[in-house]
């Protein structure tokens, strides 16, 4: 489903700044697979994501997704195949709009805007079911403005609005990363609910290894903008958070990594 | 915790019931200010004035609030639909063309601004300052080389009407209104064309593109992420904006019987004056309300200046003084009113 073939991000090139972001990244999600990324600060996770969904261009390698190379689309072409939540609760969602018509502009997705009218009564049923689901109560709640909701309200929706019209890939970026324990656990089983009941192909990135090793098929540990190990398969089945922080630990000593720091 | 009590009013202003609370408010504002204008001698001139420039209000409406994007470039709208309107009816075209031609070359100006914006990155304030340089030699061009094109003895939309209505108004209600004709023609067909132009604005915001423009104002992340062009909703949200602009040119050049190179200066003040009055004193909740909120403040606002006006008995060549006056009351109002309250507070406890 989705491919990244050898891909290198490197801002400032050529000034003392120079950051090399992501380094001859490849990585293959297959359909319906669900990948969660850890990695410490700067490894190059939020960068993997904006490569991905086109706010970033690559230096060198090519990106596929279904089957086309969109290496060079514009971020709102992506956006026609590619959902996404964000850390931040209020770049999912608008304030000033209500959550009919939030979901109205989402319902737009992966097709022209046009001069039809804004909202539509034959969408509410539609709007009411997807909401429904969550079992938060905000079906009932329509026209109510966003700006009024909660940041874990504003996640479950934003997550409605990406799932809407089925994605081809959802990008996860810690989008539990800014609520309370309580919010985040929520929006965490609504994902995996989501996540199984449409069959998507996801990417999660987080920093809780309890989520690393609940959620998804697969892990994808990441370091100074490489991928330093995968775990899939039995493997990952039997992963326990400890063992993830025995190898995030050793990383950060450098026992694993003495390679790819040498070459860096 | 303000914000907060601000958009659940604004959940009630969507309901019908914050339409009819939004029309009884604007009932007593126009009452209070029908009230002024006969006490204060102002002539009903004013209003004709104002719903000439009512549509400006609009335009800085729709870049400021709605687009979220520091805009000057009215500016160098409104003259050059002004210009394109003269120039139009000189050349023996009807004044609905000339008015529609109008709008098209403020929507050009508005995307020139958005084009600038978009290609070389350069921030909304100083793209259109930018325009607004350009659009003076574009103007004086548009008028064969002059800067100033008179209406005398053209077609207008007023002219077209005059004789027949005053000869009609006289025959209803007697000679003393002979002298108020023009004024009330003006503010019947201004009136009419404010109201068509803002019903096709309001179906044109609540249509998917409009929503999209709403949403590019508030949040350009989350349009791009939807899959939309934020690039194009902007482009579009400013050629509307500039195009009402344009209209409020040409329908200017027709109330004065001129076009002029000049006509635009200190427009972008007045319109944000305009919001302002139309927010503080009608309390917009919804699209809609908002569109009639603005053309009202302009409206409030020359009413006002002229009011002014004719109680201190000023020489026209204070005209640009005293709107910096009420534009600096309508600003600075709301915050002078609102320390005075923090003020009253600690001293009252």
């Amino acid at each position: 489903m989705l491919s990244l073939d050898h891909v290198s991000v490197i801002f400032n090139e050529g000034t003392p700044n120079e950051v090399r972001a992501l380094q001859d990244l490849s990585l293959f999600v297959d359909e319906g697979e669900f990948v969660t990324v850890i990695g410490s600060n700067g490894a190059g996770k939020s960068t993997l994501f904006n490569v991905i969904s086109g706010a970033v261009e690559p230096k060198a390698g090519h990106i596929e997704l279904d089957g086309r190379n969109i290496t060079h689309w514009p971020e709102y072409r992506r956006s026609h195949d590619i959902g996404r939540v964000f850390q931040d609760p209020r770049l999912g969602t608008c304030p000033g709009l209500t959550i009919r018509e939030n979901l109205s502009l989402a319902a737009i997705h992966g097709r022209r805007a046009g001069f039809r009218r804004d909202v539509k009564a034959g969408e509410e049923a539609w709007f009411i079911e997807q909401l429904g689901r969550q079992q938060l109560g905000l079906e009932h709640r329509l026209d109510a403005d966003v700006a009024l909701l909660s940041g874990g309200q504003r996640q479950a929706i934003t997550l409605a609005m990406a799932t809407l019209v089925k994605p081809k890939l959802l990008l996860l970026d810690e989008h539990t990363a800014a609520l309370d324990p309580n919010a985040a656990e929520q929006v965490i089983s609504l994902t995996q609910q989501l996540a199984e009941a449409q069959d998507l192909c996801v990417v999660m990135i987080t920093h809780s290894m309890q989520q690393a090793c609940d959620l998804g098929d697969r892990v994808i540990m990441m370091n100074r903008g490489r991928i330093v190990f995968e775990i899939a398969g039995e493997e990952r089945k039997n992963l326990k958070p400890a063992d993830l922080i025995d190898r995030f630990h050793s990383l950060q000593d450098g026992t694993e990594l003495s390679d790819a720091q040498l070459l860096s | 915790m303000a914000a907060a009590a601000s958009s659940a009013d604004s959940q009630a202003g969507r309901s019908s019931s914050g339409n009819l609370r939004f029309l009884l408010r604007g009932l007593v504002v126009a009452a209070v200010v029908a009230l002024i204008m006969s006490l204060g001698n102002v002539n009903i001139g004013a209003i004709g004035q104002g719903l000439a420039y009512g549509l400006a209000g609009v335009t800085v409406y729709l870049t400021f609030r709605v687009l979220g994007f520091v805009d000057l470039t009215v500016d160098g709208a409104f003259p050059i639909g002004a210009a394109t309107c003269a120039v139009l009816i000189v050349g023996g075209q009807s004044p609905e063309v000339a008015i529609l031609a109008a709008f098209v070359t403020g929507a050009l100006t508005g995307l020139a601004t958005a084009l600038i914006d978009i290609i070389f990155k350069i921030e909304g304030l100083l793209a259109s300052i930018i325009v607004i340089t350009a659009a003076y030699t574009v103007t004086l061009h548009i008028m064969g080389g002059k800067s100033n094109v008179p209406l005398l003895g053209e077609e207008t939309l007023i002219s077209r009407y005059s004789r027949d209505f005053r000869s009609w108004l006289v025959e209803q209600f007697g000679d003393q209104m002979r002298r108020q004709s023009t004024n009330l023609l003006e503010i019947m067909i201004f009136g009419a064309i404010v109201i068509i132009v803002l019903v096709i604005l309001y179906w044109f915001l609540r249509s998917e593109i409009g929503l999209a423009i709403r949403a590019t104002g508030k949040n350009p992340q989350m349009v791009r992420a939807t899959g939309l062009n934020h690039n194009l909703m902007i482009a579009l949200g400013l050629m509307a904006a500039n195009g009402l602009a344009g209209i409020a040119g040409a329908l200017v050049a027709q109330q004065f019987g001129f076009a002029d190179v000049s006509l635009g200066f200190g427009l972008i003040v007045r319109g944000l004056a305009a919001v302002i009055i139309g927010e503080v004193l009608l309390r917009p909740r919804s699209v809609g309300q908002f569109l009639a909120a603005a053309t009202a403040g302009m409206l409030i606002f020359d009413i006002s200046r002229a009011w002014i006006f004719s109680a201190l008995d000023l020489p026209t060549t204070d005209i640009q003084f005293v709107s910096a006056l009420v534009v600096l009351t309508a600003l600075g109002a709301p915050t002078l009113y609102g320390r005075w309250k923090s003020y009253r507070q600690r001293h009252s406890s």
